[in-house]
């Protein structure tokens, strides 16, 4: 009878606070929009977004609530997938530039200028070559966001102490990467660049800078392209550094790369604006400097970052439009911009704030970056790339093997 | 008790029923599901369009080199944690069963490491695995025996060693309290008899111990080869599958593959094979304890 | 009487048994002490087990409590546990009662179909369970956690608590039975009470099974506010630039201490239920 008693008691207790929580979603306003993005729950930017933006937002919107929600970046690409699947997706979302072309291709996303009629409104105050990551097929599916690419960023400490000079060449570089690693006074092992994975976004300017691609310009064939010779010796002077011990990050054992730049375990690395201020935050003392990333038979390219705001077609469009509005708008552009994004609104491009910011390399940096293959299975591809690029450094395959193989997947992929 | 009215039989249906309908809407439901996708055609971009395609999804897994390094893998660390942590269990329990004073007390210690969540768990390891981390530190500065930082993490071995020492660190104190209970359960007149024939303690153990746990044994053995399959949480965590999936085990493979690559009819046919592997093994260690029997 | 050799027995025992709970509780220890570190303190070389004593700080939890998430993310895990544990001790001692105490067409059969299921992983069954969790439209809610968690549990709760009442003499329930008392009569005066103990070690290994569970609750669960702990917990790790340990083993110490509660307040049922249900099994 006890027992029963004691069952009887969770019940109740489990239906109240079924009840309780019922309430509390009831009280809450009529539209509530879901946004989804990959500002890391303790950066600077969510502290922006959660506590300057969206409240600004809902006051200006009474009757719109937004619940945003933060995923880590690969998780939120395959959280989106799966939720296309179940029909339970959010209602808009910053994407990375490189994962439009397949959203768009599963039909989820909502042609912009299509059905919003103010659209060209919103557009104009972008810039264009930022719009145009959002446009496929002469239609366009999402406002650009924010534009970024990677500049070399060094401790100055250890690079005066090894006599290195700031690389400007790849041949300068290998020099450098080799120069700085070693040990340091703690006895501790200290490499000269880190590069914290081994996808597109990390290999790419090191193989367009030696003056290698991906692609065909059209992005139809990659055998001859990923599989030439200057990606070949990108990829293997690469593996190299990694297997001499000089570059490393990409191991789950590794140090994160902020910690370790700020606690001279690497000395170089290639970054984005947002590192500004994390490093601010977390290692204020550390003294670095940046330049453009060492140029080679390709020049000095590095690879074009972004992100875009996307409406996916479900029911709050109205209200979804609302958000992508203001958060393309001059204010939550310039309050970002504070954060180390790189903002696409011309006026706030214009504001002292954004002057101030000294985003000049950055913007150098975007002029000659180029973009990854815009093609709906660059997912896939990404993936492929990862997995050969971890082979040949660990030995099991030589660059010219790996990249030969992986032309043959590229090709199959691209022709989807 | 046998049924005598029909008011009898209607509330004894309604005793089984809420269990069956719970326990059939929400997992044999999905299994037959989950049989009928490992037959389609289903991928991201096939959403709606689920073609049957027959065997094509098993023959891709089968042929999958992947699928074979990650098969590897799951069998290795079975065939490591299971055994390990079975005769360290027993042995604990051995000890334990011959002290009277502080048995409450090792016995809850020795049960933290299983009712710790895999999550915690994990992240522990990992953090003491590091390569920065304490261990490292401890085997290279400390008792110098590598000259070098030990590189757990990063390398296919590296990351599964690191699992196994999790998974059976995690399994001891289950097996501690299972084994505890088989052996109170042997009768001490077994033990008096061997005694008086002059048997050492060994040979009292496998005289007289094993045969009377038997049944103990085997249903350890079953459950943790089951559970040995089912390592998911800690692999996620430790290694999240890196270097390029050479740390991924059964499970884990089958989540990249529905979740990240897309390809659920991939992953449903994979499911279905480890099923098959997994039954097969529980038979046969069915038939090998009870041959055992002589 | 105990001799020489029976004296350097019994220190060898003790000896070992030290060894085994060192190493059980080391990891556990070391995550404690973690915790008590600032964040910052976490790549300092040499590395230490204890921190300096200076050098203790509280302000992880600070960090972790002054969060309404935390609390919000426990509740929810505290809501999904306790119900798919009501739910499943309910459903599984009824199963348990029935199939235990009478013989019926096709009990062997429904038995063993039921234990057979616990072959197929549970992780496997992710992908047509969120296609169920979706046409059900529970994505994304608490309630898509909790039948599936009850679910999964049934078959090793209805063994264990089947085996238990396979134990209990069948004089007791005859003689009620021989009254001319009602099935229901039978199970909920004789049965449940007797087998209570049962009832309640398994009950505690399902809360742990859904206090801890990750795979499932990271598929379903979207939102923030809606995260159960593992997850959370999980989150905070996941930062690839910045891995703030302090914080994660604060909250994951703050996971840890109602379980640690629970269990050693109630272990004594705990072994007792896992013994009858084994040994019989």
């Amino acid at each position: 009878m006890r027992t029963l008693k004691n069952a009887l008691a969770i019940l109740l207790a489990a239906v109240l606070c079924l009840a309780g929580t019922a309430l509390a979603e009831s009280a809450q306003a009529p539209v509530t929009i879901n946004f989804w993005h990959h500002y890391s729950a303790q950066s600077a930017e969510n502290e922006t977004l959660t506590n300057v933006l969206i409240p600004k937002f809902e006051s200006e919107n009474p009757g719109i609530k937004v619940n945003a929600v933060s995923h880590e970046w690969a998780e939120l690409h395959d959280k989106i997938l799966v939720s296309a699947s179940s029909g339970s997706l959010p209602d808009v979302a910053r994407c990375d530039i490189a994962w439009l072309p397949e959203f768009q291709k599963m039909g989820v996303l909502v042609s912009l200028d299509e059905a919003m009629p103010d659209f060209k409104d919103a557009s104009g105050q972008l810039l264009d070559s930022a719009m145009s990551t959002a446009s496929i097929g002469g239609h366009y599916y999402a406002l650009a966001l924010n534009t970024n690419s990677k500049i070399l960023y060094y401790n100055t400490e250890m690079l005066k102490a090894a006599g290195v000079e700031v690389p400007g060449t790849l041949d300068e570089w290998v020099d450098a990467v080799t120069k700085l690693s070693g040990t340091n006074a703690n006895g501790q092992q200290v490499w000269g660049w880190d590069e914290p994975a081994l996808s597109g976004w990390n290999v790419c300017p090191f193989i367009w800078s030696f003056g290698g691609s991906l692609t065909s310009d059209d992005q139809t064939v990659a055998t001859g392209y990923i599989n030439s010779d200057a990606t070949v010796k990108a990829v293997e002077t690469f593996a190299k550094l990694a297997q001499g011990g000089k570059l490393t990050g990409f191991n789950s054992g590794d140090i994160p790369m902020t910690d370790g730049f700020g606690t001279g375990r690497y000395a170089m690395m290639l970054e984005g604006p947002w590192k500004v201020a994390e490093l601010a935050g977390a290692y204020p003392d550390v003294a670095y400097g940046t330049a453009p990333i060492p140029a080679g038979d390709g020049g000095s390219v590095s690879v074009l970052g972004g992100e875009d705001i996307a409406m996916f077609n479900t029911l709050n469009q109205d209200a979804a439009w609302k958000f992508m509005q203001f958060m393309t708008g001059e204010y939550a552009e310039t309050e970002m911009a504070k954060c180390g994004q790189i903002p696409v609104n011309k006026a706030a491009l214009t504001s002292d704030t954004v002057k101030s910011a000294s985003f000049a390399p950055y913007l150098e940096a975007i002029k000659t970056a180029k973009a990854r293959p815009t093609v709906a299975a660059w997912s896939e591809m990404d993936n492929a790339l990862t997995t050969e690029m971890t082979q040949v450094i660990s030995g099991e395959k030589t660059a010219k093997q790996a990249m030969d193989e992986l032309a043959a997947t590229f090709d199959e992929l691209l022709k989807k | 008790m046998e049924m005598r009215s029909r008011l009898n039989r209607f509330q004894l249906g309604a005793l089984l029923a809420p269990g069956l309908i719970l326990f059939g809407a929400f997992t044999v439901y999905p299994i037959a599901r989950l049989l009928v996708v490992s037959f389609c055609d289903w991928n991201f971009g096939s959403m709606l369009r689920q073609q049957w395609i027959g065997l094509d999804n098993y023959r891709e897994v089968l042929r999958d080199p992947t699928f074979r390094m990650v098969f590897v893998n799951s069998v290795v660390y079975t065939l490591v944690t299971v055994p390990g942590q079975m005769a360290l269990g027993l042995i604990v329990a051995m000890l334990l069963s011959g002290v009277r004073r502080f048995s409450v007390t090792f016995r809850v210690i020795n049960y933290l490491p299983v009712i710790t969540s895999w999550v915690i768990a994990s992240l522990v390891f990992r953090y003491i695995f590091n390569t920065e981390g304490l261990l490292n530190y401890f085997l290279t500065k400390v008792l110098g025996v590598t000259s070098q930082n030990v590189r757990w993490l990063d390398s296919r071995w590296g990351g599964l060693t690191v699992a196994m020492i999790l998974g059976i660190w995690k399994g001891v104190g289950w097996n501690m309290v299972v084994f505890l209970a088989a052996l109170q359960q042997v009768p001490q007149d077994l033990y008096e008899a061997a005694q008086i024939d002059g048997c050492g303690a060994w040979k009292k153990f496998w005289s007289v111990t094993m045969p009377s746990i038997r049944g103990t044994v085997l249903f350890a053995l079953i459950m943790l080869t089951i559970g040995g399959f089912n390592v998911f949480t800690s692999i996620k965590m430790i290694t999240g599958g890196k270097p390029a999936h050479q740390t991924d085990t059964l499970l884990t493979w089958m989540y990249y593959n529905a979740f990240s690559a897309g390809k659920f009819g991939y992953a449903a046919a994979l499911s279905f094979i480890m099923a098959l592997s997994l039954g097969l093994m529980a038979i046969l260690q069915f038939k090998a304890m009870k041959n055992a029997d002589g | 009487m105990k001799s020489k050799k029976g004296k350097w027995a019994a220190l060898l025992r003790y000896l070992l048994l030290l060894l085994g709970a060192a190493v059980s509780a080391l990891p556990m220890l070391y995550l404690v002490t973690t915790s008590l570190r600032p964040n910052g303190a976490l790549y300092e070389y040499p590395p230490r087990f204890f921190p300096r004593p200076g050098a203790l700080t509280i302000e992880n939890y600070q960090y972790i409590l002054a969060q309404s998430k935390f609390y919000r993310n426990f509740l929810n895990s505290a809501f999904v546990a306790l119900t798919s544990v009501a739910l499943a001790a309910l459903v599984s001692s009824a199963m348990a009662f029935a199939m235990g105490k009478f013989r019926f067409r096709g009990r062997r059969l429904l038995f063993g179909f039921i234990i057979l299921t616990m072959i197929i992983p549970g992780t496997t069954m992710i992908v047509p369970q969120f296609e169920l969790a979706t046409k059900l439209n529970l994505v994304n809610k608490l309630w898509g956690l909790i039948p599936f968690y009850a679910a999964w549990v049934i078959p090793f709760s209805t063994f264990m608590i089947k085996g238990f009442m396979e134990n209990i003499p069948n004089e007791i329930t005859e003689a009620t039975w021989i009254d001319g008392a009602s099935v229901m009569t039978v199970y909920l005066r004789i049965a449940l009470p007797l087998a209570a103990p049962a009832i309640a070690s398994v009950s505690i290994f399902d809360f742990l099974t859904a206090w801890e569970e990750y795979p499932w609750a990271n598929t379903v669960i979207n939102d923030t506010l809606l995260r159960t702990l593992p997850i959370a917990i999980a989150g905070f790790f996941g930062q690839h630039q910045f891995t703030q340990w302090g914080y994660v083993f604060a909250m994951s110490v703050l996971t840890l201490v109602p379980v640690v509660v629970v269990f050693v307040t109630c272990q004594r049922f705990f072994v007792q239920g896992l013994t009858a249900g084994s040994v019989k099994g």
